[in-house]
């Protein structure tokens, strides 16, 4: 189809078209006009408008009936030529304006005619477009009081619409159509933004539809939720638009207070509204109504999209009409703060950005007004918070909680108002208390036990994760997780803006208070200073003035000396075994330690713990309250950073001493807030933490060593460092040693368990530290595993077989060596009770540095461990099995320490062969079997000084007890190998080759231990012992 | 004393620990036998503890993050006896059993000999300066004599006088030694204690001893004198304090002894407030007794080896220092703004948990 450029042209094709129509009006000709003018260019028909117009609106004029269709398609083509045209004229814009709005005037009803859907949309439509096409000065000019009744009919007629249609599309369309009507359209090409005095007309002009288009659109926005959301959204918009451009602030202040003579008829100045004082306070209160309303009802919408429209729509009436809508800004406020914390992100960003707009430009603390409507809600809202957080479920909590939060971001320094108030203070602490209580009935917390006394868990490269995962918590009154991210956030924000020290004050006084709120005050206090820390706190307001360092390090200081004072740091949390030592080596069950003797002693050493014997909840409760406290720690220690290093000397010892502790729970917490101290003050690892600060904590261990029974902790503590620290640590270790062994040796009776311990841990760190070339293979063999380490060490030695392969030279010698020896050993070893005499022995402990000149100086290791075998000869024999065995332990490795000192090994292994001989000899199996193995040990180290020792007090009973045995394990089922009697069959057995070979044993002690063998070669005997007897 | 060597019952029966030290300073990796209290200057909110050890090192140490923050090592590895700060400027004099005063520049993280003198006593003698804020100061230093005390006016060197006692008075080696200015007068006076057991003061312009008393049967060890009071208390080897006074004649005469548990004290210092004293003993323990009455407030034990050194922050922190080779830091009956309160008040309730002990 040809395009026509000139009006010439343009007007010769539709001439004939538009007589047609005007002759005979159908739909066909209209789709033909509206063909036609397809392919005239906007130039020519924005000359030829009036022409193309007149048959158009000649149709609508005529009288009669018309057929619906018919006046759509002529309201379509309309529109058509509206949107490719300008309206240059008024009186043709306000004719069309009339004439379009008519097609849906019934005269019987108030209602819009009933006519079909299509129709209505397309006078809608060409309404809008028609709106579109007028110049700006003849838009302006139309919108003048005279105009009212119409414009009033159309404005009824898009809110009938919106509110009645149940098409989607016309509900948006009118509501779209209503905006641009009010001059509200957000569409680029509409006429410039207006200057005050229009505006101002405008206002008054409108002022007049507020009441129906705002109750019209609450009633569309608190309709049905079924409706869609873009329904919602868009009278929202057409609501807060109109309303904040009727009522601005801005229009107001320069309303006169009398009323100027409108120079229109009576009739219409009778519609007219004068938004004086009195007639601003009415709407306003009505409005406010409504905005309730609405509120209440969008702001729990469950799309997000609705929920944004109700923050800008919260945005534009505070901004516009803080003064007008006064009343209303506290309800506006609120559900701006409520949804802070939204699910949806953008609505969360949005929020956000709101409230930031809203605190720059200091609406909110700049305007009086508001700032007291804020702290009033806070008010309230804290006088309510107890009853709600009892009363409500997860989810009213999470909105109450998210409400509050809003609160104080907005509210920021000014939070201190509310706060200063001492009820107000209270009733928002006891809800906070109140709604953090943790749920205690989980015994598993109690349970959990970690056993290794290894290094601590965590390993190097953690130190690198920025912060670890907090231990997940049960509460009693909520479940959901996001809650108590809330709660947190709630009190860190409270820490940030609100006065620390009254805050710090007063939850410390809870903390101190009652048993019951401990736990909540401290995890409230951890971020309480995280939060005046700033951390993950952003500033909605500028000038506020952070705490200080200094002023917060005081703080902490105070609380962690609060956290680590005995009766809140040293609680019961587990039945502690080592209380009842000597009871337990009889009845060896760990439930009947429970006893209600063995913790009178601790009931009385911590006073505050008042019940009489702790129950499992008040067990997990201790335990609980420890790891927040820990926890607590290394929050402190983000607070502070690098700063947190001074405060290393008093905080790491109690840490450290946690980390130890038997439940497993409080141990985690204790390392991972050593993490976060690592993070903090710059240390690489866990090991460097320990090793660079180690003089604080043998200063705290020296210090608590002398007070053993109030801090019975402390060998703990020392152990952990042991296994955590390397030889550069060694000058520091001397000295404690010292300390720790003259404790030991005062209360060589009560508390030896925790001592071997500790000397365990030591021996292990000082054979680690200074290896010998071979011993470190035999270190790694025998923590690698009990039985057959020696298998896979020796395969040279197994592949020989059976040891018969001793050469009558070695006998000769051995019958030699062992006449020789006999005498002088009966004379040593016979007495038994020789321990006594030892255990008077002076320590040499003092006397090995006051002579320079006897020899030069022993390595301070050989010292160390010399002293500890000193004591581990006495505690050989201790009463408790457990003792015996970590004694026996520790003697092993006393010996793989001092192996290549023989002058200091020599004489001690002298004095420790009775109480050995008779741990091998007439003990329980377990030790048995353990005092092999140092047997085994020692024979490695120091062979001939054995020798005879060996063949006279051992190998006979060994052997015999392997003869004894043999039938027995000979007949047994499978079972067997898991019996104690199995093990020690197989460890004496495998054991016994290399030891003869380390011996040099001579060949009739040889021809014993091969008689003890050869029976376990019977095909009878279990495989494991056969092969073992092979070797 | 016999109170002190058996603790009434009611006393171990007492709910309060005896005192421990609120800190231990490790790492001095030899006995310690010099200490000095160096703080408060140019702003410093935390002092400095300086101690000098048997292996010849000066350790300076933070008393904020209780480590050592500096070595200064110029005496040859010989014991280091004596240490003191200048007033003006960050200056500390040291004296070594390497014949050798080193006078250090600690300015600005400085640790620099700036100058020395050389000793010509073999002695234990410590020396002691007297320096007002003036630029010239002044120097009492056992002297190359057996009995002789030197005096030479510092920085240039030049040196004053000799205080070689009398033929007859035979006092035999001077132990310890003490500078002062009495308000009234500025003459330097300077008490000396001998091997013989006595005290004596020297009017050193004059270079005529004033007064001399017999205070101890064994040689004076150390001493401390209250010039306010005009008081001095001294320790020996022997078991006992003794306690005298200074009358307006210039006369020094014996108040009182006080019998001790154990034998020797290696040092007596009185706190900057004037209100106690504490002794370093041989028998590994502090004594901290009332100045003015000398009545005994508390034992403190910690150590493990004899006691060489104790010595007093301005703000009461007491350290000691001991063969053991720690250094103890205590804070005892803490200096109370209000100068009224009564010391003993506090003390009969037992506040630092006086524990005695043989």
């Amino acid at each position: 189809m040809a395009v026509f450029d000139t009006p010439e042209e343009a007007f010769g094709a539709l001439r004939p078209v538009c007589v047609q129509l005007t002759k005979t009006q159908t739909v066909e000709n209209v789709e033909h006009l509206q063909a036609q003018l397809q392919a005239v260019s906007d130039s020519a028909l924005q000359e030829l408008q009036q022409y193309i117009l007149f048959p158009l609106r000649f149709t609508l004029k005529t009288p009669g009936p018309k057929r619906e269709r018919l006046i759509q398609s002529v309201v379509e083509c309309l529109t058509f030529v509206l949107s490719s045209t300008c309206v240059k004229e008024q009186v043709l814009l306000q004719e069309l304006f009339s004439e379009i709005s008519a097609c849906l005037y019934s005269p019987k009803s108030q209602k819009p005619a009933a006519v079909s859907e299509e129709l209505k949309l397309a006078v809608i439509q060409g309404l809008s477009t028609l709106m579109h096409s007028a110049y700006g000065d003849i838009l302006l000019a139309f919108y003048e009081p005279s105009i009212l009744p119409r414009l009033g009919f159309a404005v009824s007629l898009l809110l009938d619409l919106a509110e009645q249609e149940k098409s989607k599309q016309i509900k948006i369309a009118a509501l779209k159509c209503l905006q641009v009507l009010l001059f509200q359209c957000d569409c680029q090409d509409h006429p410039r933004s207006l200057d005050e005095l229009e505006q101002k007309q405008l206002g008054d002009l409108f002022a007049s539809f507020l009441p129906g288009i705002s109750m019209a659109l609450a009633r569309v926005i608190t309709g049905d939720f079924k409706q869609g959301h873009g329904i919602i959204v868009s009278s929202l918009k057409t609501f807060y638009k109109t309303v904040s451009f009727i009522m601005a602030d801005e229009q107001l202040e320069r309303i006169s207070k009398v009323q100027p003579k409108p120079a229109v008829e009576h009739r219409v100045a009778e519609l007219m509204v004068h938004r004086e004082a009195k007639w601003v306070k009415n709407t306003s209160d009505k409005l406010t109504i409504l905005i309730k309303k609405i509120i209440e009802c969008v702001s729990g919408h469950p799309h997000w999209k609705v929920r944004l429209a109700l923050i800008e729509l919260v945005e534009a009436l505070l901004l516009k009409c803080s003064q007008s809508l006064v009343g209303s800004a506290g309800p506006l406020l609120k559900a701006l703060v409520g949804l802070v914390n939204d699910e949806s992100p953008e609505v969360q960003a949005q929020c956000s950005k709101v409230l930031r707009h809203f605190a720059d430009q200091k609406v909110v603390v700049g305007n009086r007004a508001f700032a007291d409507i804020l702290s009033e809600n806070l008010h309230s809202l804290a006088t309510s918070l107890p009853r709600l957080m009892s009363s409500q479920d997860d989810q009213g909590k999470f909105s109450t909680l998210s409400l509050l939060l809003g609160y104080l971001k907005l509210l920021g320094p000014r939070v201190n108002f509310v706060l200063n108030s001492v009820t107000h203070l209270q009733r928002l602490s006891k809800a906070l208390i109140q709604v953090l209580e943790l749920d205690v009935t989980d015994i598993k917390v109690v349970e959990e036990r970690c056993w290794n006394s290894g290094p601590l868990g965590a390993s190097e490269t953690a130190a690198t994760q920025p912060r670890s995962p907090m231990q997940r918590r049960y509460f009693r009154f909520f479940t959901d997780e996001r809650l108590f991210l809330l709660l947190q956030q709630v009190c860190q924000l409270l820490g940030f803006y609100g006065d620390v020290y009254l805050l710090i004050d007063h939850f410390m006084e809870l903390y101190r208070e009652s048993v019951v709120y401990r736990k909540q005050a401290a995890m409230i206090l951890n971020e309480l200073v995280a939060g005046a820390a700033g951390l993950e706190v952003e500033n909605l307001h500028e000038n506020h003035i952070k705490t200080s360092t200094e002023e917060l390090r005081e703080i902490v200081t105070s609380i962690l000396e609060e956290y680590t004072s005995q009766e809140n740091w040293y609680l019961t949390t587990c039945i502690e075994s080592e209380e009842v030592g000597e009871e337990l080596t009889m009845k060896q069950s760990g439930l009947q330690a429970i006893t209600s003797g063995a913790h009178t002693c601790q009931v009385t050493s911590f006073p505050a713990f008042s019940k009489p014997s702790p129950t499992i909840c008040s067990m997990n409760s201790n335990i609980w309250q420890i790891c927040i406290q820990l926890e607590g720690i290394g929050r402190f220690a983000y607070a502070l950073g690098k700063d947190f290093r001074l405060l290393l000397m008093t905080a790491l010892y109690p840490v450290l001493e946690k980390a130890g502790d038997q439940t497993l729970l409080i141990s985690q917490a204790a390392t991972s807030a050593m993490m976060d101290i690592c993070h903090t003050c710059g240390y690489y690892s866990l090991q460097h933490l320990i090793n660079q600060n180690s003089d604080y904590l043998v200063n705290g261990i020296s210090l608590n060593l002398r007070h053993l029974s109030l801090h019975p902790h402390t060998p703990k503590v020392l152990e952990v460092m042991l296994w955590n620290s390397d030889a550069s640590l060694l000058p520091l270790v001397a000295d404690v040693v010292q300390d720790v062994l003259a404790t030991l040796d005062q209360f060589y009776d009560k508390r030896a368990a925790s001592f071997v311990g500790v000397l365990h841990a030591l021996l292990a760190a000082l054979a680690q530290w200074f290896p010998d070339t071979d011993d470190l293979r035999q270190l790694q063999g025998e923590s690698a595993g009990e039985a057959g380490s020696h298998l896979s060490q020796r395969p040279a030695a197994s592949e020989k077989g059976l040891e018969n392969t001793t050469t009558a030279e070695d006998m000769e010698l051995f019958l030699l060596n062992y006449l020789k020896e006999k005498d002088v050993a009966d004379g040593n070893v016979s007495d038994f009770d020789n321990e006594e005499e030892e255990q008077s022995d002076p320590p040499k402990v003092d006397e090995s540095d006051t002579g320079p000149d006897v020899e030069p100086p022993l390595p301070v290791q050989i010292q160390i461990a010399t002293d500890v075998m000193e004591r581990c000869i006495h505690m050989l024999s201790d009463k408790n099995l457990k003792i015996r065995l970590k004694v026996l332990d520790v003697l092993n490795l006393c010996v793989v320490v001092l192996q290549s000192h023989k002058n200091q090994l020599l004489p001690l292994a002298h004095r420790a062969w009775p109480p050995l001989v008779h741990r091998l000899t007439n003990d329980d199996p377990l030790v048995v079997l353990r005092a092999f193995k140092v047997l085994r040990t020692l024979g490695g180290k120091c062979g001939d000084f054995l020798r005879s020792r060996f063949c006279k007090d051992i190998l006979p009973k060994l052997a015999g007890s392997l003869v004894t045995q043999a039938p027995v394990s000979a007949r047994a089922g499978p079972v067997y190998s898991h019996t104690l009697a199995f093990k020690l069959q197989l460890a004496v057995l495998q054991g016994l080759g290399p030891l003869c070979e380390r011996l040099d044993l001579g060949d009739s002690d040889l021809n014993k231990v091969a008689d003890a063998c050869l029976i376990y070669l019977s095909a009878k005997q279990p495989m494991k012992l056969q092969e073992a007897a092979r070797s | 004393m016999e109170k002190m060597t058996a603790p009434p019952p009611n006393m171990a029966a007492s709910p309060l620990p005896p005192p421990d030290p609120c800190f231990v300073l490790r790492g001095a990796q030899s006995a310690v036998h010099a200490l000095h209290f160096f703080g408060g200057a140019q702003g410093q909110v935390h002092p400095l503890l300086l101690s000098g050890s048997l292996s010849g090192l000066v350790h300076i140490w933070s008393l904020q993050t209780r480590r050592a923050v500096a070595t200064l090592d110029g005496h040859g590895g010989q014991c280091v006896t004596w240490l003191q700060t200048l007033p003006q400027g960050r200056q500390l004099l040291s004296q070594g059993r390497d014949l050798k005063l080193c006078l250090w520049d600690l300015a600005e993280g400085r640790n620099t000999v700036v100058d020395s003198v050389p000793l010509e006593s073999m002695g234990f003698c410590r020396s002691s300066i007297l320096a007002g804020g003036q630029e010239r100061w002044m120097l009492a230093m056992p002297g190359r004599g057996n009995d002789e005390v030197q005096i030479l006016e510092m920085p240039s060197k030049t040196s004053v006088c000799t205080l070689k006692p009398e033929a007859d008075a035979k006092p035999g080696m001077p132990m310890c030694l003490e500078l002062w200015q009495a308000d009234s007068s500025p003459r330097p006076l300077l008490l000396a204690g001998y091997e013989d057991g006595s005290v004596a003061l020297w009017d050193v312009s004059e270079r005529k001893v004033c007064s001399r008393v017999a205070c101890h049967t064994e040689p004076v060890m150390g001493f401390d004198f209250d010039s306010q009071k005009a008081r001095g208390v001294s320790g020996s080897a022997e078991k006992a304090l003794a306690v005298w006074s200074l009358d307006e004649q210039q006369a020094l005469q014996v108040c009182r002894t006080h019998e001790l548990t154990n034998p020797g004290i290696a040092d007596v210092k009185i706190r900057p407030d004037r209100k106690i004293l504490a002794t370093a003993g041989w028998d590994h323990r502090v004594r901290v007794f009332h100045w003015r009455t000398m009545k005994p407030l508390a034992v403190l034990s910690f150590h493990s080896a004899t006691i060489h050194c104790v010595a007093f922050a301005t703000d009461g922190l007491l350290a000691a220092g001991s063969g053991d080779q720690r250094i103890s830091i205590w804070s005892l009956y803490p200096i109370s703004t209000d100068s009224s309160t009564p010391l003993l008040g506090h003390t009969e309730g037992g506040e630092v948990g006086a524990h005695a002990s043989a």
